[in-house]
């Protein structure tokens, strides 16, 4: 198991959007992938348990990655995250 | 009895007719039982969740054409009903003898209890969209029929609140009009009604007690007028106002994509401001005949490394390819250090809208402007369908910026073996010395922008957001009249062409007086295309000029607005 904690960077935090593009991009991953905020952790693949979560930017998160090329899959979803989550990489 | 209230107007138009009372989705329905076994079942709430998330998909899809960015909230719905840990926590409650049904809404209750229970406003809002999208599944578990059942005739809906998908799903053909009793004016429910043209009024409470029974209802959208078996003095003058809102519906309807122009034939090119890909498709629906203000500040924001030629480049080709043929102006990186970037480091500034942002920030960092210069002239070299591509330079003040900015511009043209034909240079004219200046910049460029927004701002020295002071500036002030016919005589004198961008050149009556003074490009937000193209096409080119000079000799912005109004 792989994990690091991140700066959500993107103005709106986990909204909607933003979730959704993490949720499927954590899909796409084939991975185990959980998401930690304070004391709750929820399955990442979840857009709603990412929703629940209540995150708002500035907020820190940490991702775990289970499995094969763990390190990849991490550092692929913290670049996402880093990214801005498609609120700033891709124009909306 | 006939009985009167008065909500908030959030859709223009009059409705008249006989009311229909929606009640709010049903998420949860008297569980039926198992209609099989747990496999079974597991299987048909698959099938139903995979259902609802393709409704939603085409609902997105219809809605983007004529709603943009609000479509999304239908793409954030099916991203819910696919979500796998509904079907996970719904699979326990199936194995223990519940029925799909019974067991989908136990799943999305949890989660909407989670939301709701949330501190954020933002958060909690999305209980309600949760409703939506588990009594869409639990509809399609339970067979109920989920369109509008509807009497013979036109009704006037009237609800407690609509959902987003309720006010997706309205027959426009069968509904005259919307009313509701919660709801404000920027709820999804209030845009989805604007956008979809369906008269709607919000916050009328107590609608649902005084008219429920009632044989007919009449709104009025503009006003917030909800009348209640209207007497048939207050039925003729709704009536009448009914047709005449109509008979303006369908003129916009029709103007809206014929070209600009005043009705003596004089060309006023019609654009849309884009700021990004969702704008795109709206605009297109709305009539835009090119984009005069496609800002750029998206693709840099909110990353850490700035972005590559070939990323910028593919989203400027995503935008040229919306408009084949037509005119399209990029307006280069603005930003200043109220929104610093981290790949662009610098000292914070004590006041960021006089500090170094703008054409001032590409200047000094000649990377990032050589870069975003070079995907703009690739993706104008690779546009499909040809047209005219602006480069426009925010925050212009002094002509050597221009010639700098320029220069630069034709260095990577040439670099790049792409000819400077079919692109125009421009700038923004939104400082008051470049307006001063317009003489001695128009030389060298093709066109300028004036920017509404951000002149009257440095112009009166008053910021926009500071509410005490916001009402010290107006831009039917004679004295901005003044300013823009200035600007206009230096740069026609030029073979310089002058566009408006910013909140101005949408209201209908101050961008004919700005077509008067000689500006023959408006660029705004796409919905209000169709107002001002109907307004132009009504007044020649000599009235108009009559009507804006009489308002540049007003006394004051009052005065001015008094007698634009006549255009009305």
């Amino acid at each position: 198991m792989r994990s690091q904690t991140v700066t959500l960077a993107n103005p709106t935090g986990l909204h909607a959007r933003p979730a959704k593009v993490f949720a499927q991009a954590v899909s796409a991953s084939g991975h185990q992938v959980r998401l930690t905020k304070g004391d709750t952790t929820v399955n990442a693949r979840s857009v709603l348990s990412v929703l629940t979560l209540d995150c708002h930017n500035g907020d820190q998160i940490t991702i775990e990655v289970e499995g094969d090329d763990a390190d990849g899959v991490l550092a692929s979803l913290v670049s996402l995250v880093e990214s801005g989550l498609g609120e700033g990489g891709a124009p909306s | 009895m006939s009985a009167e209230l008065t909500g908030i107007g959030a859709a223009p138009g009059v409705a008249i007719g006989r009311p229909f009372v929606v009640e709010p989705p049903a998420t949860e329905v008297p569980d039926p039982g198992p209609s099989g076994p747990p496999a079974a079942e597991k299987a048909r709430l698959h099938a139903a969740l995979v259902q609802a998330a393709d409704e939603l998909h085409a609902m997105a899809e219809r809605m983007r054409a004529v709603a943009g960015e609000e479509a999304e909230i239908f793409e954030a719905h099916a991203a819910f009903a696919t979500d796998p840990e509904v079907e996970d926590q719904a699979a326990p409650l199936i194995d223990a003898g519940r029925s799909a049904v019974a067991a989908v809404s136990a799943a999305f209750g949890a989660f909407r209890a989670l939301l709701a229970a949330s501190s954020s406003e933002y958060m909690a809002a999305r209980a309600a969209d949760l409703d939506d999208v588990c009594a869409r599944v639990v509809g399609i578990l339970s067979g109920v029929s989920r369109g509008y059942d509807l009497p013979e005739g036109r009704s006037v809906l009237l609800a407690r609140e609509l959902t987003p998908s309720q006010t997706a799903e309205i027959p426009r053909d069968r509904i005259a009009g919307v009313v509701t009793e919660t709801g404000s004016p920027t709820s999804h429910a209030a845009i989805l009604a604007r956008t979809l043209g369906i008269p709607a009024v919000v916050g009328a409470t107590g609608v649902l007690a005084v008219a429920a029974g009632a044989s007919i209802v009449a709104v009025d959208g503009r006003t917030g007028e909800v009348h209640v078996e209207p007497d048939a003095d207050v039925l003729a003058a709704l009536t009448a106002r009914a047709g005449q809102e109509e008979a303006r519906r369908v003129a916009l309807e029709a103007a809206s994509h014929e070209p600009g122009r005043t009705a003596d034939g004089v060309a006023v090119e019609l654009v849309a401001n884009v700021a990004g890909r969702d704008d795109l498709a709206a605009a297109v629906a709305a009539g835009a005949e090119g984009a005069g203000l496609v800002r750029t500040e998206l693709l840099f924001q909110d990353r850490r490394t700035e972005p590559s030629v070939d990323e910028q480049a593919a989203y400027y080709g995503e935008v040229l390819a919306a408009f084949p043929g037509r005119r399209v102006v990029f307006r280069t990186l603005d930003v200043g250090a109220d929104k610093p970037l981290p790949f662009v480091v610098r000292e914070p500034e004590p006041n960021p809208a006089l500090g170094v942002r703008g054409i001032r920030l590409s200047l000094r960092r000649p990377k990032l402007f050589e870069d975003q210069l070079r995907a703009l002239v690739r993706a104008h070299r690779d546009r499909p369908g040809g047209g005219v591509t602006g480069v426009m330079f925010p925050l212009v003040s002094r002509v050597d910026e221009v010639v700098a900015a320029r220069s630069e511009l034709e260095r990577v043209a040439g670099d790049e073996g792409v000819s400077l034909d079919g692109i125009e240079v421009g700038v923004m004219i939104e400082v008051p010395s470049a307006a001063l200046a317009a003489g001695r910049i128009a030389p060298h460029v093709d066109f300028f922008s004036v920017g509404t927004n951000d002149l009257l701002q440095y112009l009166f020295a008053v910021d926009r957001l500071v509410a005490e002071v916001a009402e010290l500036t107006d831009v039917c002030e004679p004295l901005v009249l003044d300013l823009i016919a200035h600007v206009v005589d230096n740069a026609t004198a030029h073979g310089t062409w002058v566009g408006v961008c910013g909140e101005t050149a949408s209201d209908p009556e101050v961008a004919a007086a700005l077509v008067g003074l000689g500006v023959r490009e408006l660029s705004m937000v796409p919905g209000a295309l169709g107002e001002v193209k109907d307004l132009l096409r009504r007044h020649d080119l000599a009235s108009l000029t009559t009507v804006a000079e009489d308002a540049r000799h007003a006394g004051d912005a009052a005065e001015a607005r008094a007698i634009l109004a006549k255009l009305a």
